[in-house]
């Protein structure tokens, strides 16, 4: 369903990624390895690019709007499901029924309990954890996640990453966590200097076999 | 870099307004104040609330015209906000903020009489135009981010309510309380010019010498305004406007014949209004008419309006410097930060005419009356805008005290939103020379006084109109000077 | 927000369209104390509304402008103008009448006042040694604040007053003008002989500080004017009853509020020597 067939990419007049050719399936569990730098966010744009209105996306920067409550930020999600009439009535009071919705989103994730506190007033990690709701509740069926369990405990990025890969059939994730790398998924992209530099099933490989992609 | 780039300008802004010191009609020639001194400060001391007969009345009808007036403007703001990548409304947005209420007003007069509809449409005009310009700039500043995050698909309405427009919420909340504090301000002042709020006794008051009245009136007025934060909630809002329109006085007929009498003669050039038909004699002599007009008063009233802003300009911006710590608790303890609020309360809140005539009493008439009162009133604004700002600022523990901590830490800190609030500021210093006829300065808007005074509204719309370019030049010339040396601006503008 | 902005606006139109009865109104110029006017006038409104059985308002104005508009756009029918604000009104109504003029007002005249420090004597000469100090007229719309003394100024200099003072400025009204001169804020001004006797009896002048130079010849000024359309307003006659009205006034205390001796009947040429003046100094077209 992805493909890219010698796809270039620059951010900010560098050339980050160049000659990119890759093939995603659906029902393929992708992790995006490499060191920072090495163009995981940039191709994770990309690929999002192709799909926008299957895809959801976690972008590294959990994008929240401080101001308004967890629910608020998580009901973003389903903003293109509804009518912009009912959205604005949500808005100034929330639905008994959207927060009846929401709820178990939140629960899964450990947050049951900030439901309706502001956004800016969360630390770290509650943040992203809302970021990852927001995406789940969109219902698609891609996700593309940018380091989605960066800011938050192995505990719960096991758990997470449970909930992202039981809500969806394609999952591409970019991820610096090595083991969670190989326990969450089925393939392995490892990045290194803008092209791809292995590609392989997770099966059979050991975190060891990925310290290429960190050396020069 | 930056401090480098606000640091010449300030430096360039000092130069101008000391050439211009130079060439400005200053001069000191009074005589004998201290008759009429002693009768103001006597009526300082002894305020009588008694004297003013409807003050209640006068204090409500202060109120409702402003939240009306606001309201309107906020509604038409807001909209604009929303088009204002439009190049017409943009334009139509500076000019409408660039002609100060009392002169929409007086316009509005000519149109509707003495009734409710000229006072609110003269706060909404020219508010709108102002809300349009500093919505639309809140929500460009807005976080960009979660507006990347909503699902495709999400309709553009969604979006923005939903991810751009919380974030700039409490800004937009908190530029509102502020312009409606300058609402209070102007709604009162409309009453100088007939309309049945404070301003009306006070002028009154004023003009006959009766200072107890007067100065009983400015407390009242004081303390509607410093205690504004008290009782205007969010909640109670929609309260206060649906009270408002009760309290506005009875309403008289609106004729459609006054409104187009207004647009088809009063404003008709004369040349044009007396030709009988419209052939290349008219049209030159109304070339002629315009041109007569242009040298013996817009060029001239030009010259000194901009000498008067540039001088005024900087001494506010030197004012503010030493008003903000006033307010500052990094500063002052509780009782001399109360000291402080009721000193820039009062400064802020009486009107710049007021505070003119008090100094011509000391130093006679010529420029220097209008640059002490407007520098002390502008002053007063942004001391107070800055002072709020500076009590949010991180500071840490062991920060030094006192002088060094005002030299080295919150200057260098405040000193770009200090300029950005100065600039902010300009336009309004322009637009409120123009009231300051009665020191025999002869400004753009002594010459539009004169032109109403004597009921020619032809000479006196030109006149605002060129009055109207000359602050959009301003304007223009202020967010050029901000860009250039990137001054971040936040929500509270003036 | 936008919602309760919306009530606003509704109850904007809903009042804008709410009209009151239509009583016979008429203003005044607001030349000095606006707390006596006020108690002037509403004697003066309950007499008219006894003599002539309609209901009778007055409003207050806060400038001569704002008074003639105020008469052009109907919102009144009578007012108590000046010379130079009575021809401007009737210019812009055509068919609007003068009524009656104090006994005092067809002889009207300015005082030029100075502050003691200049030296100036009181004289039958105009003061020409008045020339290069600053000078300040009373409101812009005044006849004898500001429409006789230029014109005296102009006539004596060949020179607009900009050119033969320092400085010259706009009080504003006439006590004002009387404040401004005793403080020395200016050192001459012109004032309406009428305010400078009233404030002089009240002991609000001190006659060490400032001093009259100079009275100009006399001109006509204060006086009432009704709209051409009154008759068919209020009923035919309805102006000719007026003006009997206002001719017989005789309570001495209604006459001393304003003050003056009596009412005399006034009619528009009266005052062509008003016209004929500002137009030549330029403030009429």
């Amino acid at each position: 369903m992805f493909d890219l067939d010698k796809a270039s990419a620059s951010y900010n007049g560098r050339v980050v990624l160049r000659d990119i050719s890759l093939t995603v399936r659906p029902g393929e569990r992708v992790a995006l390895v490499g060191e920072s730098g090495a163009g995981k966010s940039t191709l994770l744009n990309l690929l999002y690019q192709q799909h926008q209105a299957r895809a959801a996306l976690i972008p590294q920067d959990p994008a929240l709007v401080w101001t308004l409550s967890v629910f608020h930020n998580v009901y973003i999600g389903s903003l293109h499901r509804h009518k912009s009439l009912y959205n604005l009535l949500n808005l100034v009071r929330p639905r008994a029924r959207e927060v009846e919705r929401v709820r178990p989103v939140l629960r899964r994730l450990g947050l049951e309990d900030k439901i309706f506190t502001p956004a800016g007033e969360l630390s770290g990690g509650q943040r992203q954890r809302t970021a990852v709701g927001r995406a789940l509740y969109q219902g698609r069926d891609v996700l593309l996640g940018d380091e989605p369990v960066s800011a938050v405990d192995v505990h719960q990025a096991r758990a997470v990453l449970t909930a992202i890969n039981e809500a969806h059939d394609t999952v591409i994730l970019a991820m610096h966590d090595v083991d969670l790398a190989l326990a969450f998924t089925d393939r392995v992209i490892g990045l290194k200097g803008g092209h791809i530099a292995l590609d392989q099933p997770t099966s059979g490989l050991k975190p060891s076999d990925l310290d290429s992609l960190y050396t020069n | 870099m930056e401090r480098s780039g606000a640091f010449k300008t300030s430096l360039a802004f000092i130069g101008v307004a000391i050439v211009c010191l130079l060439i400005a009609d200053i001069e000191i020639s009074t005589l004998d104040p201290w008759r009429e001194m002693g009768r103001m400060a006597l009526g300082v001391v002894t305020p009588n609330f008694l004297a003013v007969g409807q003050l209640g009345e006068a204090l409500a009808k202060t109120v409702a015209f402003a939240f009306l007036g606001v309201a309107l403007g906020v509604v038409v703001g807001f909209a604009s906000a929303l088009l204002f990548h439009f190049g017409p409304v943009r334009w139509l947005s500076a000019f409408v903020r660039a002609i100060h209420e009392l002169f929409w007003a007086l316009i509005f007069l000519q149109i509707f009489g003495l009734t409710p509809l000229t006072g609110i449409l003269a706060i909404a005009i020219p508010y709108g135009g102002i809300f349009a310009k500093v919505y639309s700039e809140i929500l460009e500043e807005a976080d960009p981010r979660p507006l990347a995050a909503v699902p495709h698909g999400a309709s553009p309405a969604a979006a923005f309510f939903y991810a751009r427009l919380p974030d700039a919420w409490v800004h937009i909340k908190s530029y509102t309380l502020y312009r409606l504090e300058c609402g209070l301000r102007s709604s009162a002042i409309l009453g100088f010019v007939g309309l049945p709020t404070l301003g009306f006794y006070l002028e009154s008051a004023f003009r006959q010498g009766h200072y107890s009245e007067v100065s009983a009136l400015l407390i009242l007025f004081y303390v509607l305004i410093a205690s504004l934060r008290l009782w205007v909630k969010a909640r109670l809002v929609p309260l206060y406007l649906l009270a408002a329109p009760f309290f506005l006085g009875p309403g008289a007929e609106i004729s459609l014949a006054n409104i187009t009498r207004f647009f088809t003669q009063d404003i008709v050039p004369h040349p044009i209004r007396a030709a009988e038909t419209l052939d290349f004699a008219a049209l030159g002599a109304w070339a002629d008419w315009m041109w007569q007009i242009f040298t013996t008063q817009a060029l001239w009233g030009i010259a000194a309006t901009l000498i008067l802003t540039q001088i005024a300009l900087v001494a506010s911006g030197a004012l503010a410097l030493v008003f903000f710590p006033l307010i500052s608790r990094r500063f002052f303890g509780r009782f001399g930060r109360t000291l402080g609020h009721g000193f820039l309360v009062v400064t802020r809140s009486t009107p710049e005419y007021i505070l003119a005539y008090l100094f011509l009493q000391f130093w006679g008439p010529s420029m220097l009356p209008a640059i002490v009162a407007l520098a002390l009133h502008n002053g007063a604004v942004i001391g107070h805008l800055i002072g709020r700002h500076v009590d949010e600022i991180p500071l840490r523990p062991d920060a030094p005290k006192g002088l060094n901590l005002y030299a080295y830490e919150v200057l260098p800190r405040v000193y770009g939103q200090f300029l950005a609030f100065l600039f902010y500021r300009w336009e309004v210093i322009l637009r409120e020379t123009a009231i300051l006829g009665i020191l025999g300065i002869l400004t753009l808007g002594f010459y539009v006084d004169s032109a109403i005074a004597d009921i020619r509204m032809d000479r006196a719309v030109f006149l605002i109109i060129i009055t109207a370019f000359l602050n959009i030049g301003v304007d223009a010339l202020s967010r050029a000077i901000r860009a250039k040396i990137r001054l971040t601006t936040t929500p509270e503008r003036t | 927000m936008s919602r309760k902005l919306g009530l606003g606006l509704l109850f904007l139109l809903i009042f804008a369209g709410n009209a009151v009865a239509k009583d016979f109104v008429f203003t005044a110029i607001p030349d000095e104390d606006e707390t006596r006017l006020a108690q002037r006038f509403d004697k003066v409104a309950a007499y008219l509304a006894k003599e002539l059985g309609v209901p009778v308002r007055y409003i207050p104005v806060k400038s001569y402008a704002a008074a003639v508009t105020a008469f052009r756009n109907n919102q009144v029918q009578l007012a108590w103008f000046g010379g130079l604000s009575g021809v401007r009104a009737r210019r812009l109504v055509p068919g609007s009448k003068a009524l009656a003029q104090g006994q005092e007002d067809r002889f009207f005249t300015t005082f030029f006042i100075a502050h003691a420090s200049t030296g100036l004597k009181p004289g039958e000469a105009f003061p020409e040694k008045i020339a290069g100090l600053t000078f300040t007229f009373g409101s812009k719309g005044s006849t004898s604040g500001r429409l006789m003394p230029e014109f005296h100024i102009r006539k004596w200099f060949s020179k607009a007053p900009s050119e033969v003072f320092s400085r010259v400025g706009f009080s504003g009204n006439h006590s004002r003008t009387i404040a401004l001169v005793q403080s020395g804020a200016y050192l001459v001004g012109a004032v309406n002989f009428k305010v400078w006797e009233n404030e002089m009896k009240a002991g609000r002048i001190d006659p060490d500080k400032v001093r009259v130079v100079w009275k100009t010849p006399p001109y006509p000024d204060y006086h009432w004017t009704i709209r051409g359309d009154a008759d068919r307003a209020f009923g035919a006659g309805f102006s000719a009853r007026v003006k009997r009205a206002l001719l017989g006034i005789k309570d001495p205390a209604l006459l001393a509020s304003f003050p003056r001796k009596s009412f005399v009947a006034a009619k528009n040429s009266d005052y062509e020597p008003i016209l004929k003046v500002g137009k030549s100094i330029g403030l009429i077209d």
